[in-house]
């Protein structure tokens, strides 16, 4: 079963951007789908043009079943939407943002009531009830945001960059809770993020997009095979040392585009043990002091960087 | 339903942001305190002798100015920490938002403009026409600040930001204030500022409310007439607020 369809979909404001461009994508019903891609690459357009907030220029979108053009009222019952930033009201306190989004939503007091105090239980938001939403911290006010927004039990949840600017821990939380929204609620997730281990570790299915067009879509394994070729590392002790003898590198012919990450540089093979052998011996000749060398299988990260081409070259 | 929810939310917003009440008071009870004590001097041919009672129908309508600037206003703080975003994907009628932004100006003009005439009872003001008078004033006032929070309401999603936001209404604000009769009478006015000041719809809500103020007698024609001519501004004003709306979303 589709939840949403997006065919040829084309988006360009009056200033001349064309932020989307051509872009097809299927979400299946139930599923956690993560939208990758650089800034700029018209995440945000698609979120809003999904929502219903602007309106495309062209090509069609299809929600449940429905032409998002054409019946945006009844899309938007069955919707909702956590915006980049929190949007929350820090002038009602956490039962009134609750009350007041339900009966935005036409959800009658007592089922409202009802469903509060699930979500409340749910993700962990008893222990603030009696506190000033304002006191709050960045974390728990997030999750009052997904709650408050999960309180029409949509069919489709659109959450736009969630953990950006959290910690690890908090980070590791939110997953918890989307993977709570999708199997205890049903939900449908519709993801963008920054973070490839996030979109690896939550989602069912993945795209990645560039320039308002779709690149890939898969699950994450499935992409993770989709640059079959080995890639070659080459660990260094500092990052200043990895600037040095990058220049360097990038001289040799053997090599490919080198990408850098960490205290390593990456590298595709195309021939695995010759190049391995060759980079190998060239190294120990040129006398670089580098700390590891290993044939490794492409990660997320390599695929996304790969596709999108932000690789430094 | 939508409507009372979205009134609520302002309203609450607005008394925990007492400032803000404060801040659209303050400038027309220094005109009605200082400026009526200074310049009731030179004025004593007007209103039997206390200017401050002609200059309060004048300063009423500044209250309503000054608090629909301020509803305006709220567009942008909505903007900017997401809840405009997220009551404008939800199944909410474009109808309802507006409306229940509109009468949360409405509804601050009513206690600015309360709190306005207990004031006045202290600066020896009292209304000629009586507890009817009172009554009749309610709808001029109830149209007069829908008119203008429709007004302020389309500008302020029209403007990029808050800053121009501001300057623009202060502009309209103080165009409309004093090409009108509230500090003067229409007939120490004469030229081509008469026919501005004649043609400005607010000099008719500022002679009409003043006449309830001053005359013992109530001149229903007047009243109508002022009603009448702001039930249509209304309707447009609303109009173009909702198109306003309409045009940042998909309908």
């Amino acid at each position: 079963m589709t939840a949403i369809k997006i065919e040829h979909l084309v988006k360009q404001y009056k200033n001349g951007v064309r932020a989307l461009n051509d872009l097809n994508i299927q979400v299946e019903k139930g599923e956690i789908f993560s939208l990758l891609g650089p800034n700029g690459a018209g995440k945000s357009s698609l979120i809003n043009i999904l929502t219903t907030y602007y309106s495309p220029t062209s090509g069609t979108v299809t929600i449940l079943d429905k032409d998002l053009s054409k019946e945006s009222s009844w899309v938007r019952t069955q919707i909702a939407c956590v915006a980049q930033h929190v949007s929350i009201d820090e002038h009602l306190s956490l039962m009134e943002n609750m009350m007041f989004q339900s009966r935005l939503y036409k959800v009658n007091n007592d089922t409202a009531r009802k469903r509060i105090d699930t979500l409340i239980d749910s993700f962990g938001l008893s222990q603030y009830l009696k506190y000033p939403v304002a006191s709050y911290s960045g974390g728990v006010k997030r999750r009052l945001d997904i709650a408050m927004n999960m309180v029409s039990y949509p069919k489709i949840l659109f959450l736009d960059e969630p953990t950006v600017g959290m910690d690890i821990s908090s980070r590791k939380a939110m997953w918890e809770i989307m993977r709570k929204i999708r199997d205890d609620f049903e939900t449908t997730i519709f993801l963008t993020t920054h973070y490839l281990e996030e979109a690896d570790q939550l989602s069912d299915t993945i795209c990645i997009m560039k320039e308002g067009h779709e690149l890939i879509q898969g699950k994450p394994s499935d992409l993770r095979q989709y640059t079959r070729q080995n890639i070659l590392r080459i660990g260094f002790s500092n990052i200043e040392k990895i600037k040095k003898y990058a220049k360097m590198l990038k001289g040799v012919q053997m090599l490919l585009p080198l990408n850098i990450r960490g205290n390593s540089i990456f590298t595709d093979c195309t021939e695995d043990r010759k190049t391995f052998e060759d980079v190998n011996r060239w190294l120990l000749e040129k006398q670089i002091p580098f700390e590891a060398i290993e044939m490794v299988q492409p990660s997320l990260e390599d695929v996304f960087l790969k596709l999108t081409g932000t690789e430094m070259r | 339903m939508d409507t009372i929810n979205i009134l609520w939310r302002n309203m609450k917003w607005r008394f925990q942001n007492p400032i803000s009440i404060i801040l659209t008071i303050i400038q027309p009870l220094i005109w009605l305190v200082l400026y009526s004590a200074i310049a009731g001097q030179s004025m004593k041919n007007m209103a039997q002798g206390n200017y401050t009672a002609f200059i309060l129908a004048g300063i009423m309508v500044l209250v309503i100015l000054s608090c629909c600037s301020s509803g305006g206003y709220l567009n942008f703080i909505m903007k900017t920490k997401g809840s405009f975003y997220r009551i404008v994907i939800a199944p909410v009628k474009r109808s309802s938002i507006v409306l229940g932004q509109i009468l949360e100006a409405v509804f601050l003009s009513f206690i600015e403009i309360s709190i306005m005439l207990i004031l006045s009872i202290f600066l020896s003001v009292h209304i000629a026409s009586g507890f009817t008078g009172l009554l009749l004033m309610l709808p001029i006032i109830f149209l007069t600040a829908f008119f203008m929070s429709g007004i302020s309401y389309t500008i302020s999603l029209c403007l990029p930001n808050e800053a121009i936001y501001e300057t623009i209404m202060n502009l309209i604000v103080l165009s409309i204030f004093f090409t009108s009769t509230a500090l003067f009478p229409m007939d120490s006015i004469s030229g081509g500022l008469k026919i501005a000041v004649t043609i400005n719809p607010f000099t008719h809500v500022i002679n009409c409310l003043r006449n309830l103020v001053l005359e013992t007698t109530v001149d229903l024609q007047n009243v109508l007439f002022v009603s009448s001519l702001f039930i249509c501004l209304c309707c447009g004003s609303f109009t173009l607020a909702l198109w306003r709306l309409k045009k940042e979303t998909i309908q």
